[in-house]
């Protein structure tokens, strides 16, 4: 299965195989409405999809917690603030 | 999208929204430049060169739109013409899709993995090991869309990468890091050993 593959067709129900295809824009909000209901609708009735369905919400949560808060070292914020004040920045 | 100012003679004075919007998303662009580079001191260079370089075109910003997203775009163009490897990326980028898709073979023994750890509060690291682990074409857009929060078509602008180029690499990026963290988990332990005939 790739995301390549042919989604549901417009007003078409959603079988297992359309909504496991379309599973990750799902759950990323990026289906327009009428779809992403009837996906929602196929995943809420069949066992397999929801299983699936919280498997990948659960490790796209995952890795949402991992991301770091690493900040720009505040060497390089000054010396980027230098080289910009340099170019005209506050000027 | 990025252009070089002109000359300094006609070149406006950088607005003060230079500072308050771009400047206050250089955490953002560093941690993407990181991401993108996987060295600190690359990563370093990337936001140098692309804060001039966005300062210097700051009148080719749109206002209203979203700073961050250009900045990113500003960065990822920094980068690739610093490894001079567009065109290397798309030679590699067959080979990463058919291992993408050779782990995703293996995806009933990754899902049933990691299914009873994927709550634990201690994966951080481990998922950060596997993401900076994974190829860089997919690596972009796993970090831009589940990191950084940008829809698809906010990602496929900043990589210069058409929406359903930037939904397949996502599909096989996310793939290709859960059979990461289930080797992780495997060598860890807390998984049971890979079934004969799965990749590397």
């Amino acid at each position: 299965m790739t995301p390549d593959h042919a989604k549901p067709t417009t007003g078409a129900e959603v079988d297992c195989k359309a909504a496991l295809e379309s599973l990750f824009e799902f759950l990323d909000g990026e289906l327009d409405g009428s779809l992403e209901e009837r996906l929602k609708a196929h995943v809420h009735e069949c066992r397999p999809c929801f299983e699936r369905a919280d498997f990948e919400r659960r490790f796209l949560a995952a890795v949402q917690a991992a991301r770091t808060e690493e900040r720009c070292p505040k060497a390089l914020r000054e010396r980027v603030l230098s080289t910009l004040r340099a170019e005209g920045l506050g000027a | 999208m990025m252009t070089d100012a002109p000359g300094a003679d006609t070149r406006p004075t950088a607005p003060p929204e230079f500072s308050a919007a771009a400047i206050a998303a250089m955490d953002d662009v560093y941690r993407f430049a990181r991401s993108l580079t996987r060295d600190p001191s690359d990563a370093e260079d990337v936001v140098q060169d692309a804060y001039l370089r966005a300062f210097r075109s700051w009148h080719t910003f749109q206002p209203g739109t979203d700073i961050r997203r250009w900045l990113f775009t500003i960065a990822r163009n920094v980068f690739l013409r610093s490894r001079e490897r567009g065109q290397r990326e798309v030679t590699l980028d067959d080979e990463q899709s058919a291992v993408a898709d050779a782990a995703q073979a293996q995806e009933a023994w990754v899902r049933g993995g990691l299914d009873p750890i994927l709550d634990r509060t201690d994966l951080g690291p481990a998922i950060s090991a596997a993401l900076a682990q994974l190829p860089e074409s997919f690596r972009a857009v796993v970090v831009l869309v589940d990191l950084e929060d940008q829809p698809y078509e906010a990602a496929a602008e900043v990589l210069g990468i058409p929406v359903g180029t930037v939904r397949s690499r996502l599909f096989r990026g996310r793939k290709l890091l859960q059979h990461s963290l289930a080797q992780h988990a495997r060598d860890a332990g807390l998984l049971p050993a890979r079934p004969s005939g799965s990749p590397a």
